[in-house]
């Protein structure tokens, strides 16, 4: 069912982007419940298709999926001018043809039907739609009298629309881009630049033994998590890796690991030094690749200490440390719970210790491939840019802001409070396709193409090997006309702002062609433009021999941040991610409401998972409500109770609870946790400290049935999922005996 | 020559199936009365005439297209137009570049080209009405169909194949505007099916 | 087969499934489900919604039990295999099971539809006509792993607002309210996958036809294929399983392997094994 042989070139001609030759033919074989009466059902021909466009059949086409920063190759099926299904492209370096949950429902945000149509301008308080050229023209006048005090807030960006927006915001004196996601490894970048030298390394999930996770999500939210998906795949078989995960809530990957052990969040890293203590205690490792400060801090966390301040004991200690050790080269992550802390530095700096100590770095840590082409290179997100930005307009810094493909009303933390800082902004553009908190307190709405209605491309932020240049192209002609891609805004706005080198251009497409054939011999690997061009969109993406760097490894201080005693408020919030609703981009997709959470099987609705001993102290049951209170706010949510959660933390996982977002956002509104969240930063990077707030939980009396699939949680003894032991496992199945 | 056995009389009045909501009664009696007996029954008691018709009614089109002059007349071959029925399950209504491939030069000075020039200079395809419909729980493939009684049956020549077109869509020939003249039910389809021992497995044609 | 067909060999139909079935079959769909790489990521789930029309019903009727989750993915607790789960976390997480429509060469579900709208295709498929469904439900209550999903109100009324119902796939029907219906294996990807096949004049390859969510599973936890193509990836697992179809009970030369199909015992013949979960212990 493929469709990688199919010929790309000129897909547009008939498509209509590129001007004439347009064509509709909705209406064609459309399903409907409408039968049978001859004359009631409209067809509609092709005005003049490819020889290879047949109606009833599906032609796939190749495309990047936009969903999360991660960058996975898409085939989009295409048939009558509609594309239907999206599925991973087999070919990419990024997922080899495979796609979440998320990458599968993108769809229901391009056919959405929340989304903007028309330009808009606030006009006497209210947005009023307007023509783009009004709106452009607002635009315009007042970035000429902004004097460069302009700043761009987006999203995760690459490829040639980052280049481009660069080269609008030279023009026009402005020099702050802000990237901003909600879900960043951005802690962890920073601390292994400094470390390693290297800000995203390469990890080799397949070829390790024993995986320990400090909540890394890498099954689900974790940088990029079909390419380790397909990983986690081959660590499983053959002899079958360990998979370890230290959280304060279930996570996907927790709920996949062999040994799942609760850790209050920001204690991760007195658990790494105890499982580095009991390896060099034990002699298991030669503690002298690390310095000797190093080393002295190492010994301060005991057996004893560490128990005391985490509550995990030392035989849980030794059996991480065993498997470590046993199933060498293994390999420790440290993922949001554990980074985004007042002391998160510290805890990514002693998970990579660990790594040295293991000596796992080289093995199944390697170095970074840089994408050769700096303007297009990846800008990933982190926090610490939207407390920046935040800075900035609350001195007043920005006359006018540009916000793209971020929302940052939603999932600004409350202690931010962005809310009154961005009005300080004169002008704020809302780049954007759906009516989100950020776009309709936006000034201006310039309302985009979806994804696959758009050119352009991107850099994954995370680059596999062979990784190189995904090209995204429009899967169907756009459903409205009003809309513009953003490259086409971009290039409009640069003009106007006097890029004379960009008049050569008639539109984006015409850029990114030019940007092409611009592209290094080395790139283009001896192909002409015309074939390179056609080459590349056929296939999805641009491989790229990538500059291969070095991992330098360099220990500084490992000594741990203790955390802020409160007695007001006692207990943890995890304001845990999940894929799904993600960082709350995808609240508006109804297939995604609809899925149940893998792990409590809530669907459609925000919960609360305790512990059963907090449960049972609080006195409340499932479907109870409780509140939830910080000293920013408080919200009331229903309550799963499991023992996937620390006792000392209540997860609320974000994505729910938008005050606008268009209907199915709002049909079940849920809560939003990042509300509760305070503005603690961790000291080194700046970024935001989303696991560091603390919340006084209590009873509110209310009840009602939790919106959870229903059925029973335990199998009643019956071989519905049947375990064995590993040792089964690698008797008849391990190493060559596997036929999967 | 033409290797279809032809049904004399189709069983037409009671197996029309209609929107669920309205025709399932219908439906159930017809499949429990047509099979006790263990032959199609011609009339079925207390069944829903079907809806529309196939009697010819009048489709009014955005283009009184005659297929007399172009199939008859001239004498041009229905796949020269409706190319996509043996590759596809769907005939397709030909793309309007087909169209004007002709009649940019033949005929510019009649108005119903005039109609199909402003057309294709807007950019924009006639928006037919389909005439031919069968219910969207049915798959039916035109290709199938067309290898089976065309390419693959011999003595069949494919010169000759508005005579196999003509079984389901009714001399088109000596039409203007096509009308639909057969009843295109699923009788019509399990007559056709049994007597040339086509698949008779539901889902073969149910989706 | 035709209805006629049924009923002329009715009693066959039944019985016929451990002496290798009444049909002459063509092809033997069946799956493959290895519940150690199933991380219940939910992407198959979805994939299928996108596939098959299936339609969203909002909170409510969800928790009346009225989801349209041809897919769904189980979640359970405990570890009856491994012993409990007494301590005081959920230490070794949780078991994901991905659950459709097991299509049971002896599908109970079959003879007690009235109408015989349920029934199985000369493909090994366990086939639903939506137009010849009645809505009796009988299947539904008579299937042991609760699979069928009944269309209790007009669903797809308010689940494709414009222009979300431009995404509707138009190899299969939307279902109204009244029907039954359920995991086809993508009956659409595999006509289309024979229809090439034919039009190429050659016989259908081993992953020629693939169903939505074993293409789409992040780590290749689902296996399709024809059983009676022995060279086929499924048929080499099934085999190295030593799980056999039109068995009520495996005996195994190896009792360790991991291959199992779910609630064998009711004598359904389901056409999907599943291969254990594995845990360190």
């Amino acid at each position: 069912m493929s469709g990688n042989d199919i010929n790309r070139r000129d897909f547009l001609k008939f498509m209509g982007l590129g001007g004439a030759g347009a064509v509709t033919l909705s209406g064609c074989d459309m399903p409907t419940t409408v039968t049978l009466e001859e004359g009631k059902e409209e067809v509609v021909s092709y005005l003049a298709p490819e020889e290879y466009v047949i109606p009833g059949i599906g032609v796939w086409y190749a495309s990047t999926c936009q969903q999360c920063p991660s960058g996975c190759g898409v085939h989009g099926r295409v048939r009558e001018g509609r594309v239907l299904k999206l599925e991973g492209n087999p070919d990419s370096p990024v997922n080899a043809g495979v796609l979440c949950q998320m990458g599968q429902a993108s769809l229901q945000g391009h056919y959405n039907p929340d989304r903007i149509t028309k330009p808009m301008v606030r006009k006497g308080g209210n947005l009023t739609e307007v023509s783009w050229e009004e709106a452009i023209e607002l635009v315009n006048s007042k970035v000429g009298a902004a004097n460069g005090k302009v700043a761009m807030l987006t999203g995760a960006m690459s490829g040639h629309q980052a280049e481009l927006m660069d080269t609008y915001l030279a023009k026009i004196g402005g020099k702050d881009h802000f990237v901003y996601e909600t879900i960043n490894n951005a802690v962890a970048e920073a601390v292994n630049a400094e470390m390693f030298g290297s800000a995203q390394p390469r990890y080799n999930l397949d070829k390790a033994g024993a995986v320990l996770s400090f909540g890394a999500d890498f099954l689900a939210t974790w940088v990029s998590p079909m390419h380790f998906s397909q990983q986690y795949a081959k660590f499983r078989t053959g002899n079958r890796g360990v998979l370890i995960a230290v959280e304060p809530n279930m996570s996907l990957t927790g709920a996949n690991a062999d040994m799942w052990v609760p850790a209050k969040p920001g204690t991760e890293g007195v658990i790494a030094l105890g499982v580095a203590n009991v390896l060099i205690s034990k002699k298991m490792v030669d503690g002298s690749v690390l310095p000797v400060d190093a080393l002295a801090t190492i010994s301060q966390y005991g057996v004893d200490k560490v128990t005391a301040e985490t509550g995990v004991g030392g035989d849980v200690l030794v059996r991480i440390a065993t498997y470590l050790k046993e199933r060498s080269p293994s390999l420790v992550l440290a993922g949001a719970s554990a980074q985004s802390n007042t002391g998160g530095s510290q805890v990514v700096a002693a998970v990579n210790a660990l790594n040295i100590l293991l000596g796992n770095v080289g093995k199944t840590i390697g170095a970074e491939d840089a994408f050769p082409v700096k303007s297009l290179a990846p800008r990933r997100g982190s926090s610490a840019a939207l407390a920046a930005f935040a800075k900035g307009a609350d001195a007043g810094d920005y006359e006018v802001a540009f916000i793209y493909n971020t929302n940052p009303l939603y999932s600004a933390p409350a202690g931010l409070e962005l809310n009154g800082k961005l009005a300080k902004v004169g002008l704020k553009v809302a780049l954007s396709m759906f009516p989100d908190e950020t776009t309709l307190a936006a000034d201006v709405v310039l309302p985009l193409a979806s994804p696959y209605e758009d050119w352009g491309t991107q850099v994954p932020g995370y680059l596999p090997s062979e990784g190189g240049l995904n090209v995204q192209q429009p899967l169907m002609r756009p459903l409205y006309s009003t809309v513009k891609g953003l490259g086409d805004v971009l290039l409009v706005l640069a003009k106007a702002a006097g890029a004379e080198e960009l008049n050569q251009y008639a539109d984006f497409y015409a850029y990114l062609q030019a940007g092409f054939a611009a592209m290094p011999a080395s790139i283009k690997g001896g192909m002409s433009d015309a074939e390179f061009w056609s080459k590349s969109r056929q296939k999805g993406f641009v491989a790229v021999a990538n500059s291969q760097g070095s991992l330098n490894v360099k220990v500084g201080d490992l000594a741990q941040v203790a955390d802020k005693a409160g007695s007001d408020f006692p207990m943890h919030l995890a304001p845990a991610a999940r894929a799904g609703m993600y960082d709350g981009r995808n609240a508006n997709l109804p297939w995604l409401q609809e899925q149940p959470d893998p792990i409590t099987k809530v669907f459609w609705d925000s919960w609360a998972e305790l512990h059963p001993s907090t449960a049972a102290k609080l006195g409340v049951k499932e479907g109870d409500f409780i509140r939830v209170e910080s000293a920013q706010g408080s919200l009331e949510v229903q309550v799963y109770v499991y023992k996937g959660v620390h006792p000392d933390v209540v997860a609320v996982p974000m994505g729910r609870g938008h005050d606008e977002y268009g209907r199915f956002a709002s049909r079940e509104k849920g809560v939003n946790p990042l509300k509760l969240i305070g503005g603690d930063v961790d000291a080194k990077s700046g970024e935001l400290a989303l696991y560091s707030t603390k919340v006084r939980v209590s009873k509110t009396g209310r009840s009602a049935e939790m919106p959870r699939l229903g059925g029973s949680e335990s199998q009643v003894g019956r071989r519905l999922v049947s375990t064995v032991s590993a040792d089964v496992y690698r008797r008849t199945e391990g190493g060559g005996n596997n036929v999967a | 020559m033409l290797n279809i056995r032809i049904v004399s009389k189709l069983f037409d009045s009671g197996m029309r199936v209609v929107s669920r909501r309205r025709g399932l009664m219908a439906l159930l009696m017809a499949c429990c009365l047509g099979l006790g007996s263990g032959v199609a029954q011609a009339e079925v008691p207390n069944a829903v005439a079907p809806k529309g018709t196939h009697s010819g009614e009048h489709v009014p089109q955005p283009i009184d297209f005659p297929h007399d002059i172009h199939a008859d007349i001239n004498g041009i071959n229905c796949m020269y137009c409706h190319t996509y029925a043996r590759r596809s399950k769907v005939a397709g209504i030909p793309p309007t570049s087909k169209c004007m491939g002709c009649h940019s030069v033949i005929a510019t000075d009649k108005p119903r080209i005039q109609q199909l020039t402003e057309y294709w200079e807007k950019n924009e395809p006639p928006r037919w009405k389909k005439v031919h419909d069968v219910p969207d729980f049915v798959h039916f493939t035109h290709e199938k169909h067309l290898q089976r009684f065309v390419f693959e049956n011999e003595g069949m020549n494919v010169e000759n194949v508005d005579q196999v077109c003509a079984f389901c869509h009714g001399d088109v020939k000596k039409m203007t505007v096509a009308e639909k003249t057969k009843p295109l039910t699923m009788g019509f389809c399990v007559r056709c099916h049994e007597a040339n021992e086509g698949p008779s497995d539901c889902w073969h044609c149910h989706k | 087969m035709s209805l006629k067909n049924v009923l002329e060999n009715w009693s066959d139909y039944r019985k016929g499934h451990e002496q290798g079935g009444h049909h002459d079959y063509e092809h033997m769909w069946v799956m493959a489900v290895d519940l150690d790489k199933c991380t219940g990521c939910n992407a198959c789930s979805v994939a299928c919604y996108a596939e098959n029309n299936l339609a969203v019903v909002g909170k409510e009727r969800m928790m009346k039990g009225q989801g349209m989750h041809w897919l769904r993915v189980e979640r359970y607790w405990d570890e009856p295999q491994i012993g409990g789960d007494d301590g005081q976390f959920q230490s070794a997480g949780g078991s994901f099971l991905p659950m459709m429509c097991q299509h049971c060469n002896a599908a109970t579900c079959e003879p007690v539809c009235p109408v015989a709208a349920t029934y199985h295709t000369p493909d090994g498929l366990n086939a639903q006509v939506y137009n010849r469904c009645i809505g009796s439900r009988y299947c539904s209550n008579n299937c042991p792993y609760r699979l069928r999903y009944f269309n209790f109100f007009s669903y797809y009324e308010e689940s494709w607002p414009e222009p979300l119902n431009q995404q509707l796939n138009p190899d299969l029907s939307v279902r109204d309210k009244g029907v039954m219906e359920k995991c086809t294996f993508c009956v659409q990807r595999i006509r289309t996958a024979k229809d090439t096949a034919r039009r190429e004049g050659r016989a259908v390859q081993d992953g020629d036809a693939v169903t939505a969510c074993a293409q789409t599973c992040p780590t290749q936890a689902i296996v399709f294929g024809d059983m009676l193509d022995k060279e086929s990836r499924v048929s080499k697992i099934w085999a190295k399983q030593q799980v056999e179809l039109g068995k009520t009970k495996q005996v195994k030369a190896n009792p360790e392997l991991r291959g199992y199909r779910i609630l064998e015992g009711l004598n359904t013949d389901p056409c999907i094994m599943y291969l254990d979960r594995v845990r360190e212990v």
